[in-house]
């Protein structure tokens, strides 16, 4: 890309150059050309030339896309540059030339050599005149720019050519119109100066110094040029058009200047609030970019206080932040925390946090002195911060004593505390989310131990038909049950229930599990084994935690299930087809010590028949939900086990689960859902693992 | 989620204290604050009144567990109240019945805090 314009550059300046040299051939073999239509062909070629000349100008301008100020100043020192050619051509010049006149009418080669270059150092300056007036005009782009600038443009030629045409007095007025014409399109495009408004106070001092200095020197060239002195006749003397052009241009930059400077002039008093605009301005810019990158609540805190105090042009900044039922200062910038305590419980005492809804200014009944005491603040503004649709901070700015806020200063401030508000609300949702993932993490966490704790499929025991469910519930309920290879003869199994749901319950499940392993080895008595365990458990959970369990044994020589239950859901006997309850007294695991434990705790005994069901559920199953949050229920689940008490111990779970997914199939699952279902098949050998 | 609230009554220096909707894992931390409250204001005679509950879960009942002990401590007592049937049962499941006393409704938990 560069590149591609380099080539067009130096095209651009080959063309020029061609031009240039066509000029200087023409020289050397016309002279001064002296008929109407020689001339009016030399000042085409002069006008090619400058036309490429402009051309390459504008190229090089665009791509380098220097600022105005540094135009300015080399409009300035090219114009002293200017000067000075001017001022001593006549030294100069005359003594290479001793007789300017006669060489006029009989120039040599060395003549017509050294007035090309005079002229095209001229041309080259005055282009470049242009060339910054044009970008002056341009950087107030309106629909007609371009139309506006080419009309001067076209006018400015016809000023230049026009002296070759008119040269009868009679119609000279036809060349002042042209000039004339020229002139109020000058002033016109020239009125509209907006690009000092974007400019810091220093730099408009600067600007106004500056575009004073060059409106004098355009007028002192303009001045000096115009005289009878040795460059106005080798100018003249090569084309008196040119020369007009060049005063043209210099007329032109003249009035530009005038005009910015008293723009200027009349933009300084109001260049502080502009500045304070522009400040406003990149701190939102800034402020916008932060809200999307800075998320911690502290940093942007902090940030939000540094703008609210730089906008506002107040001494100090902070924040009083609601949590709970409390209210503290958060971000104090330039002001100590005691300090700013005791104007917030000022301000707290004049309004609440729900009343304020727009940014307002309040006078301190109590003027307070900061630490160092260098500043007393007496008048402070406040606005809301508002998260979720409440106000939950007051972004507050204070003045010292003798300031106040104007209607700018609040306007500023409301804007900006809307948008603190929205990077606030950002952060803290974020916060949640990340929040959420963690405990979605921890779920996970939760899930995994449960699954491990879990057995993987039930053991084979002689006579005993086992089939069990596990359905874990998103939040991990806490559902533990387990089969214990006893002896040969006995399998003893426990189902249990953790209050509580998630890692803690899991944590708590799997400290069940190693109780139970370890009891069962060493204890044969259900009842001794829930005694053993609410001791351990009564000690080691806290006091809101507790878990449901029932313990038992099958005793395949004796036909006999032994079992106790510690607030454990009832156990279901199906015998043929009949079906009964089974609830023998118990407290639930770690609710009591182990006197009141041990009172109550009753162990039951069943001699097994052939094609005895049993069945071992936590509350899951028959607290399941559906849409109007009734429960599945226990009359439902011993109808439903009633009705289908031919199936195996198998098919009667995948039944009941079945059941269970149809009534509760609109309703998440809430709690984990454990069936443990035994079938006492006597015909059934054991045939080992 | 399911919904869950509580308002407080005041019958002399005994509080009672209503539930009404779900009280699970998730709602347990707003029943949490009232007893932590009222302990703070050393009310110990607090009688819980279960008429608009609609369920209760093991997380629920873990918050009267929480706080029986320093209650009791302090010659104070939670007394529960018109349980319905379904939420009675959850109680009685796990032996509740043996540690809290249960009453059809509060006049009869009321006379039995100014009785002893």
């Amino acid at each position: 890309m560069s590149k591609f314009s380099k080539n067009i550059i130096s095209r651009q300046m080959q063309l020029f150059f061609i031009a240039a040299f066509l000029i200087f051939i023409f020289k050397v073999f016309y002279g001064s050309p002296d008929t109407f239509y020689l001339r009016l062909l030399f000042d085409l070629i002069i006008g090619i030339s400058i036309f490429f000349l402009l051309l390459a100008l504008i190229r090089s301008e665009n791509s380098r896309s220097s600022s105005p100020l540094s135009l300015v100043l080399n409009v300035g020192i090219l114009l002293a540059i200017m000067f000075f050619i001017i001022m001593f051509s006549d030294y100069l010049l005359t003594s290479i030339f001793e007789n300017i006149n006669l060489k006029l009418n009989n120039p040599g080669l060395v003549y017509n050599v050294v007035s090309v270059i005079y002229v095209f150092i001229l041309v080259a300056i005055i282009s470049f005149f242009l060339v910054t007036l044009r970008h002056f005009f341009y950087l107030n782009q309106t629909k007609n720019t371009r139309i506006y600038f080419n009309t001067m443009l076209v006018f400015f030629i016809l000023a230049s050519i026009s002296l070759n045409f008119f040269k009868d007095e009679s119609l000279s007025f036809i060349i002042t119109t042209f000039f004339v014409v020229s002139v109020l399109l000058m002033v016109f495009n020239s009125i509209r100066i907006s690009w000092i408004a974007f400019l810091t106070k220093k730099d408009k001092i600067y600007l106004l110094l500056l575009s004073f200095i060059i409106t004098t020197l355009f007028i002192v060239n303009i001045i000096n040029s115009s005289g009878e002195n040795i460059h106005s006749q080798i100018v003249v003397g090569f084309s008196p058009s040119l020369k007009q052009f060049i005063q043209i241009i210099m007329i032109y930059g003249s009035i530009y200047f005038v005009v910015l400077f008293f723009t200027t002039l009349f933009h300084l008093p109001t260049a502080e609030a502009y500045d304070r605009k522009a400040q406003e301005v990149t701190s939102l810019q800034y402020f916008s970019k932060l809200i999307t990158e800075v998320l911690d609540f502290n940093d942007l805190a902090e940030t939000v206080t540094d703008i609210t105090q730089k906008l506002s042009g107040s001494k100090a900044s902070w924040i009083i932040w609601r949590n709970g039922s409390k209210q503290n200062s958060v971000a104090a910038r330039n002001i100590g925390f005691l300090e700013s305590d005791r104007i917030s419980n000022q301000i707290l005492e004049k309004i609440n946090f729900e009343q304020l809804t727009s940014t307002k200014t309040i006078n301190l009944k109590e003027k307070i002195i900061d630490g160092n005491a260098e500043n007393l603040f007496s008048v402070v503004s406040v606005s809301p911060i508002k998260t979720r649709g409440e106000t939950q901070g007051i972004l507050v700015a204070a003045k010292e004593t003798g300031q106040i806020f104007t209607r700018d200063d609040l306007s500023a401030i409301e804007t900006f505390s809307d948008y603190a508000s929205v990077a606030i609300e950002n952060s803290w949702l974020l916060e949640q989310s990340i929040e959420k993932e963690r405990l979605e993490k921890e779920l996970d966490v939760a899930r995994e131990i449960q699954k491990k704790i879990l057995p993987l499929k039930a053991p084979g025991f002689p006579n005993l038909e086992i089939a069990s469910v596990f359905i874990p519930a998103f939040e991990v309920g806490g559902d533990y049950y387990d089969f214990f290879k006893i002896s040969e003869s006995k399998l003893g199994f426990v189902i249990a229930d953790v209050s509580g749901k998630g890692i803690s319950a899991a944590f708590i499940m799997a400290e069940i599990k190693g109780i139970f392993e370890s009891l069962s080895k060493t204890i044969e008595r259900p009842k001794d084994i829930l005694i053993k365990a609410n001791e351990i458990l009564w000690q080691a959970l806290d006091s809101k935690s507790f878990v449901s369990a029932a313990y038992g044994y099958f005793d395949s020589k004796e036909n006999t299930l032994t079992f106790a239950r510690a607030g454990h859901c009832p156990l279901y006997l199906l015998r043929n087809n009949d079906s009964q309850e089974i609830k023998p007294s118990g407290l639930g695991l770690g609710l009591s010590d182990t006197d009141c434990f041990n009172h109550t705790l009753e162990e039951y005994s069943i001699e097994l028949k052939e094609n005895d069901t049993i069945v071992l559920f936590t509350d899951g199953v028959t607290e399941a939900k559906n849409e109007i949050m009734d429960d599945f229920g226990d009359e439902h689940f011993l109808k439903v086990l009633q009705s289908n008490i031919n199936l195996t111990a198998e098919e009667l779970s995948n039944k009941i689960i079945q059941e269970i997914s149809v009534f509760s199939s609109s309703h998440e699952q809430y709690d984990d859902i454990t069936l443990v279902i035994f079938k006492w098949q006597q015909k059934l050998k054991f045939d080992g693992d | 989620m399911a919904e869950f609230s509580t308002s407080i009554k005041e019958n002399g220096d005994i509080r009672i204290i209503n539930l009404k909707g779900y009280l699970d894992a998730h709602t347990a931390p707003t029943l949490e604050n009232n007893f932590t409250e009222l302990i703070n204001n050393s009310k110990f005679k607090i009688i819980v009144n279960f008429e608009e509950l609609a369920y209760i879960s093991s997380a629920g009942l873990g918050v009267f567990m929480a706080y029986i002990e320093n209650i009791r401590d302090n010659k104070g007592d939670i007394k529960l109240t018109n349980m319905s049937d379904k939420v009675f049962n959850i109680f009685d499941l796990l032996g509740f019945p043996l540690l809290y006393e249960i009453y059809k409704n509060e006049e009869e938990a009321i006379k039995k805090f100014s009785g002893s």
